[in-house]
Parts: C-alpha cells; sequence; structure tokens
C-alpha cells in the first residue's frame, strides 16, 4: 500500500500543507527584485540594446555570461543525482531531488537570457524557421532542448510516489496530485516498472548534461578569437559547470535547512561530502585553468598575448585574480580540514565559488571582445542599470521558482528516505560483505 | 484506492491521456523541426555533415524520453491500475 503515518514525514510535508508569514516576505523581497528585472527588460524592449553597455565590438557581455552561468548551475542537479543513484551512494538520498529542481529551474532562466540578448524576442523564431546547423548556436538549442526535456522527465519520474502520497495525505489539489500521480499505488510491478525507468534516464542524461556544457563552449572555441579558439574548452566549461553546480546545491541545501528545519535529513556528514566533491572540483578547475592560459602563454601569438596580459595585468586584473581567489584559495582554506563548522566552511567556500565562477564566465566572454583584430579601438565595457537590473531579476525569478516548487512538492524525498531505512541498511550491509574475503573456516 | 466508475476518476484519466499525448505530441514536434532544419540544409548543400549528424544524434534522445514516460504511463496508469 501507499504508505503508513511517519511522524519524521510530517517535518517534509509541512511546507507544502502550511504557510508561514516568512514565505509571504521572501516572495515580496524577490518580487522586488524581479519588478527590477521587468521594468529593465520593458525599458531595453522599447528602446532597443542601446540601452545597455553592449557595443561594437563588445557586443556579448552580461547576457552571454549569465547564460553560460546559468546553464553551468544546471549541470549540478542532474549529474549529482544520476551519478549519485548509478553507483548507489546512499547519502543521496535527501539531496537528489534538491539537485534535480535546480537543473530544471534554472535551465528555463539560463535560456530566458537568450532571448533578452536579442533586442527583439520574435527573432527567436527564426532559428525555428531557418536555423542553420552550420553554426554552434544551433547546436546550443538542440542540446539545451533536449538536456531540458530530459531534465523535467528524469525530475518527474522519482516524485510519482511522493505525489501518492500528497494525493492520499493533503487534502488539497487532490485532482492536480492525482493527475501526476498516475494511479500510483506502491505495488511490486509498478515499483519496478519506475525502477527501470529512473536507472535508464541516469543513463540518458548523464551524456546529455555534457554535451549540454561542452556545445556551450564550442559557441566560443570554434570562432578563431584570441583565447576562445581552444581545444581544451569542452572539458574545462563542463568542470567549470559541475564546480559551479555543486556550490549552487549546497547553498540551496542550506537555505532550505534552515527554512524548512531539515537538520535531520540534511546532517553534516552531506555537507562534507559534498565539501570534499567541491574540493575535488576545485582543484581539477584550476588544473584546466592552468593548463589553457600556460598553453596561451607559452605559444605567445600576439593577438592571444595582448588579451592575455589584458586579464593578467590589463584592465581586467581585479576580475582575472578575484576569480583565482574565490575559485582556489578561498575553498581550498574552508575545505581542505572540515573537522569542526562544517557546514559554515563549506557554505562560505559555496559563496565564493558561485561568485568566482560567475567572473570566469565574464573573464572569459568580455575580454576577448574588447581587444578586436579590426580596426576597432580596445573597448571598455560596462554593463548599465538595465543588464544588473535583468540579472538581479532573473536570480530572483529563479529563487522564486524554486520557492514555489517547494511549496507544490516535497523538497526531499520521502520514498527514498523510506527505501533508505527498509533496504539500503541490509543493502549496504550486503555489498560491503562482497568486497571483503570470504571467511576461512578454522580446523577442528 | 480509486473507485474506477467515479466522475472524479475518470476525469482524472482523461487529464492523464491528455497531458501524455501532448508531450508526445511536442516530442514529435521537436522531432518535425530537426527534419526541417535537415531538409533545409540539404536543400543549401548547407553543411550535410552536420545537419545530418547532429540530429541523427538528437531524434533518438527524443524518442528514447517519449518511450520512457509513455512506459512508465502505461505501466503505472493503465496496466498498474487494473491490477
Amino acid at each position: 500500500m501507499v504508505d503508513h503515518k511517519d511522524t519524521h514525514e510530517d517535518i517534509l510535508l509541512a511546507p507544502i500543507a502550511h504557510t508561514g508569514l516568512g514565505f509571504y516576505w521572501t516572495v515580496a523581497g524577490l518580487s522586488v527584485f524581479i519588478l527590477w528585472g521587468a521594468i529593465a527588460y520593458s525599458v531595453q524592449f522599447y528602446y532597443g540594446l542601446g540601452v545597455t553597455g553592449l557595443q561594437q565590438p563588445v557586443s556579448w557581455g552580461f547576457y552571454v555570461t549569465n547564460f553560460v552561468f546559468f546553464i553551468g548551475i544546471s549541470h549540478a542537479g542532474t549529474l549529482i543525482s544520476a551519478i549519485l543513484r548509478l553507483s548507489r551512494a546512499e547519502w543521496r538520498r535527501p539531496i537528489t531531488r534538491m539537485a534535480e529542481v535546480i537543473t530544471a529551474m534554472v535551465l528555463f532562466i539560463g535560456a530566458g537570457q537568450i532571448l533578452v540578448d536579442l533586442g527583439r524576442p520574435d527573432r527567436i523564431f527564426n532559428v525555428i524557421r531557418h536555423g542553420r546547423y552550420q553554426s554552434p548556436l544551433l547546436w546550443d538549442a538542440t542540446s539545451i532542448s533536449a538536456y531540458l526535456s530530459a531534465s523535467l522527465t528524469y525530475l518527474y519520474l522519482p516524485m510519482i510516489p511522493d505525489i501518492a502520497i500528497l494525493r492520499d495525505r493533503l487534502g488539497k489539489w487532490k485532482l492536480f496530485y492525482s493527475v501526476l500521480a498516475l494511479g500510483w499505488t506502491g505495488t511490486q510491478a509498478q515499483q519496478r516498472v519506475l525502477n527501470r525507468a529512473i536507472a535508464i534516464m541516469c543513463v540518458i542524461v548523464i551524456p546529455v548534461a555534457i554535451s549540454v556544457h561542452s556545445v556551450v563552449s564550442f559557441v566560443f572555441s570554434m570562432t578563431l578569437q584570441p583565447m576562445w579558439h581552444s581545444t581544451i574548452f569542452g572539458p574545462y566549461f563542463v568542470v567549470g559547470a559541475i564546480f559551479s553546480g555543486i556550490a549552487a546545491l549546497i547553498v540551496a541545501m542550506i537555505i532550505f535547512r534552515k527554512a524548512y528545519g531539515l537538520e535531520p535529513y540534511l546532517k553534516p556528514i552531506h555537507f562534507r561530502y559534498l565539501g570534499q566533491l567541491l574540493l575535488v572540483m576545485a582543484l581539477l578547475w584550476f588544473y584546466f585553468t592552468f593548463a589553457e592560459y600556460l598553453t596561451g602563454y607559452y605559444g605567445a601569438e600576439p593577438e592571444e598575448m595582448k588579451v592575455f596580459w589584458s586579464k593578467f595585468s590589463g584592465p581586467f586584473w581585479p576580475y582575472f585574480w578575484a576569480m583565482v581567489l574565490c575559485n582556489l584559495f578561498i575553498p581550498l582554506s574552508c575545505l581542505v580540514r572540515l573537522g569542526r563548522h562544517t557546514v559554515g566552511k563549506v557554505l562560505a567556500a559555496s559563496l565564493s565559488i558561485i561568485v568566482g565562477m560567475w567572473l570566469e564566465r565574464f573573464i572569459i566572454v568580455i575580454p576577448t571582445l574588447s581587444n578586436p583584430r579590426l580596426p576597432f579601438p580596445q573597448t571598455a565595457y560596462a554593463p548599465t542599470w538595465v543588464e544588473l537590473g535583468e540579472f538581479a531579476g532573473s536570480l530572483a525569478l529563479f529563487a522564486l521558482f524554486y520557492l514555489l516548487f517547494t511549496k507544490v512538492f516535497p523538497i526531499i524525498s520521502i520514498w527514498e528516505i523510506r527505501e533508505g531505512r527498509e533496504e539500503g541498511v541490509k543493502e549496504v550491509e550486503e555489498r560491503i560483505k562482497s568486497y571483503l574475503p570470504d571467511e576461512v573456516k578454522g580446523t577442528a | 484506492m480509486e473507485n474506477l466508475h467515479s466522475p472524479s476518476d475518470q476525469l482524472i484519466r482523461k487529464l492523464q491521456w491528455i497531458w501524455m499525448i501532448g508531450f508526445i505530441l511536442l516530442v514529435l514536434g521537436i522531432i518535425t523541426w530537426f527534419i526541417h532544419l535537415m531538409r533545409a540544409a540539404l536543400w543549401l548543400g548547407d553543411v550535410p555533415s552536420a545537419a545530418i549528424g547532429i540530429p541523427l544524434v538528437a531524434i533518438p534522445i527524443f524518442l528514447a524520453l517519449a518511450s520512457v514516460v509513455f512506459y512508465v504511463f502505461w505501466g503505472l496508469a493503465v496496466r498498474g491500475r487494473g491490477q
């Protein structure tokens, strides 16, 4: 049958069953930023892209930086959830839903940046009517639409048993939950179907996720622009995406842990493991960054060196060195020893990484365009209030989508926690026994 | 357990079929778009390798997604309900 009463689960259902004053204050606060973004966009829509800092030769600025940043954040969701499920890491159980929701929500925001960058949003129909596969931009459109579809499917399928719990226990929105629950009653046959489907989705979603950020990198690396035309950009972007995604997931976990009283589910051990993952990704990120810049420096091509020095010691040096500080030194100092104050250290590292990875996108996009090889003067790009408003509005919209999700569906998977208690413990014991050598029976 | 003959249950089943068909139509629409782009590229002689290669990878992904969702729908909402 579907469920039995468990007072622990009341914590997970409480945000859906009850709405406190904190929710309304949070929505009000986010709405202010969303309103700023909406006003900014309507000004841009009315007056054109001239109200932004975009100009020749810097025709890609804040919007493309934000696009790459948001698409990057989407990676943790699917990759953390899918990889931890496939590797049967039991500690994943309270984390996977949060990660999957990040992916689904932030993809809309990321794709929306391109709509804003177009100026005239109706031009998006040209992609549908007259798209050309010669352009990496169309590869991008293809891979992101595939990833969005896969992520939404991968988010929905594991939610079905929890939706059935809501259908049976909540007493509101019964029609909505009944439709989405697909008649789930928890029989063995249904469980087999769902487990098989989730396993297939885990396998599908990983290569799709990797292809997305590889293709996003191809938008830059397939050009002949100095410091863009690099063979390493594909894996570099993927590593950076996972890096920023894990950081964003940790921040979301800490916020909702505090807001919804989820300390019994999101324990310091979870943050310790994610912190260790973050440490590995920080070192991997540094390796790729070092390899990228060393190759350019050693080749010493004049056009590459102009962009190189503009980042290291030129007009972009504050952003470049802030990026290194935020992505390497601060995370390393926080994450190397996680003995005490685990959650605080992991939070500090994650916030630093989110800022650092945004700076990394900025450092990739702007300096190259600011040093043109055509007879344009070197240009300083500065975002206007319109671009800042759009960015703030986008962040607030993502936060609002996430918050609204938590008011409709449980943010931690109830059935997976139950499965962990009932079957996971035995399964782990069996698995450990299978790793160890067989006991040798002594002779009498 | 839901009453198979209650009006609300009939409404639930209708809505489930509607969203399932809607999802299939969405996937078919995306595949149609890929085929349209492929045909346009071949007609223009515009990088036929990419024009064929990319949809050849993307279309099976969407078909796989549609198949998985339909498999779950059939297994839970149709066969599962009967059991």
